[in-house]
């Protein structure tokens, strides 16, 4: 009979692995923020009114075609952080598939979601919450 | 560190052969005392409450060993305290018997009502700390455990807390947690890095230094591996750092990685989306997939899975608002575990395999942890009254859960029994602290 934890014990104090940073990444291309289309609560279908900005995001790319465009999928701070990742996801996603369906290029978009990681508001309220579910649009390049 | 208990019955030829074949694995001293154990644990009645022990001071000469004495004191003390197992009793002056022998006074012990003593003595042997420690049932007088425990004095801590996890198995019959380590995030630095901290707060390390967002960081249950999610690449990624030469493998696929759970050391869960939707799927530690386990439109996120691997809670959108799920890994089949209240995440599975713990986001807007049977029975509410409570997390011996509370400001994490008793802070530290996970053997 053994003691795997005990054995461990002596060891587990001693390390010290510190991770080494990453080297300082390039700097970014030139950007422009577009504006943000914004979302119900727990919801990644578009409004009607998203429409508008959708198409003004297109129009910038048919203007810059050598840009791409940064897709960001946000959440309000309420519901959890790990389920707000995947529904700022498709947040973002819902938008990209829009400017696909009226010919804007796959290849020259990107989502990330940032979940409830990077609120626009900093407010503890619906007026807050309700800036913070959106999609972001970031032109990158020209 | 190393510690030797009583071989009543053994060669030291045979010992010696033993610990060769073992190659430095140590032999468990306990089993010369299994039957005592057995006795102590049999005429202990179930749910009797704390056990009163009498604490002795640790006995030592020389300045040197006088002061490691106090240290062992304080640290078997604060060991014995944080379990919750026990009620300390003030040792009774006359504990000790006159003369050379200086025998347990077993009368003076009992009067006081202690039902356990544990004592011993602390000296130098080759420069290193040599701890005797002896536990006693005061009421039949009789031995329970006889172990010395030998490290540097930088081991201190870790001799005294050897100690209290051998005392509480013993006691017990289960393994303890003292050893153990639990993971977080916190936003000291201004940006999410991941940091780890002993079972009691004591001890926190930063991990990372990515200056980016890293998330959901969660040991794998042999604590060779850390799997977490971090934006480095511009995205949330799953990388897994081996611990023993620090590579890190990494998930290349496009779109999220959300919330890695370990269904056994080789096999790490976590949900990706390069195939359009938000799905679980198993990963190994080299960032390879094995296999896809869901397939539901909607969001499917955060596995953990039962100790044998063998099923996986994890929340699922697929009805609407999350609930949460439990999916057959052999068949595929899936049962929807969570039916009262209309918001439940963060599933976290017990290592008793029994229980699921989980946060319920309630009407009156607080966020409360429960715990429900694996087969849907026997839910009950752990918090409530204190804001937002979140991301439960097991100790590895079902015990205790570390959480994450705002109860007072900003995220903490805190510590309460497996029944929500004794709810407390865990650790101070500066900035926000989240998403702790409680590793199983480091």
């Amino acid at each position: 009979m053994f003691i795997p934890g005990m054995l461990l014990l002596g060891a587990c104090c001693c390390e010290k692995d510190v991770v080494v940073a990453p080297p300082p990444p390039p700097p970014p291309p030139p950007q422009v923020e577009l504006g943000d289309i914004f979302f119900d609560f727990d919801k990644s279908e578009l409004r009607a009114e998203a429409v508008q900005q959708l198409q003004k995001n297109f129009d910038w790319m048919k203007q810059n075609p050598a840009g791409t465009l940064i897709i960001e999928g946000h959440c309000d701070e309420r519901g959890t952080n790990e389920y707000n990742m995947a529904l700022g996801e498709r947040r973002a996603n819902a938008a990209k598939d829009y400017m696909i369906n009226i010919g804007a290029d796959p290849a020259k978009m990107q989502t990330v979601s940032y979940g409830e990681e990077r609120p626009f508001a900093l407010g503890h309220d619906e007026a807050a919450w309700q800036q913070n579910r959106r999609a972001h649009f970031v032109g990158q390049g020209r | 560190m190393n510690s030797h208990g009583t071989m009543i019955g053994f060669s030291k030829v045979i010992i010696s052969a033993a610990l060769l074949l073992l190659a430095g694995i140590l032999l468990n001293p306990l089993a010369a005392i299994a039957v005592e154990q057995g006795e102590y644990i049999a005429i202990r009645k179930q749910g009797t409450g704390k056990i009163a022990i009498v604490l002795d001071r640790t006995s030592a000469k020389g300045k040197t060993e006088s002061a490691w004495a106090q240290s062992l004191d304080a640290i078997v003390k604060d060991g014995l305290v944080f379990s919750d197992l026990f009620s300390i009793l003030p040792p009774p002056s006359n504990i000790r018997a006159e003369g050379k022998d200086k025998a347990v006074n077993f009368s003076a012990l009992s009067s006081v009502g202690s039902e356990v003593y544990a004592g011993g003595s602390v000296s130098k042997k080759s420069g290193k700390v040599h701890l005797d420690m002896e536990v006693y049932d005061t009421f039949g007088s009789k031995l329970l455990l006889k172990k010395s425990y030998t490290g540097s004095e930088a081991e201190l801590r870790s001799m005294g807390h050897a100690f209290c996890a051998d005392l509480i198995e013993m006691l017990t019959g289960k393994k303890s947690y003292f050893g153990s380590k639990i993971v977080f995030v916190s936003s000291k630095t201004g940006n999410k890095e991941i940091y780890q901290c002993d079972f009691d707060g004591q001890g926190v390390q930063q991990l990372t230094n990515f200056r980016s967002i890293s998330l959901t960081p969660v040991f794998s249950p042999d604590g060779r591996y850390l799997a977490y999610t971090s934006y480095t690449s511009g995205r949330p990624t799953l990388y897994v750092k081996n611990l023993a030469d620090n590579t890190i493998a990494s998930v290349v696929k496009n779109g999220v990685s959300v919330d890695p759970g370990w269904r056994n050391t080789g096999e790490v869960a976590t949900t990706l989306s390069f195939e359009g939707d938000q799905e679980i799927y198993l990963v190994r530690p080299d960032g390879s997939i094995t296999r896809r386990i869901t397939s539901s439109r909607g969001i499917d996120v955060s596995p953990t899975f039962s100790p044998d691997g063998s099923r996986m809670a994890f929340v699922s959108a697929r009805n609407g608002l999350p609930q949460i799920f439990i999916q057959d890994m052999q068949t595929g089949a899936v049962k929807r575990l969570t039916y009262s209240g209309r918001y439940n995440t963060q599933p976290s599975w017990s290592p008793g395999g029994d229980k699921i713990a989980y946060t319920t986001w309630e009407k009156s807007g607080e966020i409360n942890i429960f715990v429900i049977n694996a087969d849907g029975s026997g839910l009950k509410r752990l918090t409530s009254g204190a804001r937002e409570n979140e991301s439960p997390s097991w100790s590895p011996d079902g015990s205790m859960i570390v959480f994450t509370s705002n109860r007072q400001g900003g995220k903490r994490l805190y510590v309460m029994g497996s029944n929500g008793e004794n709810q407390r802070r865990l650790l101070q530290m500066e900035g926000e602290q989240m998403q702790p996970s409680w590793s199983l053997f480091r």
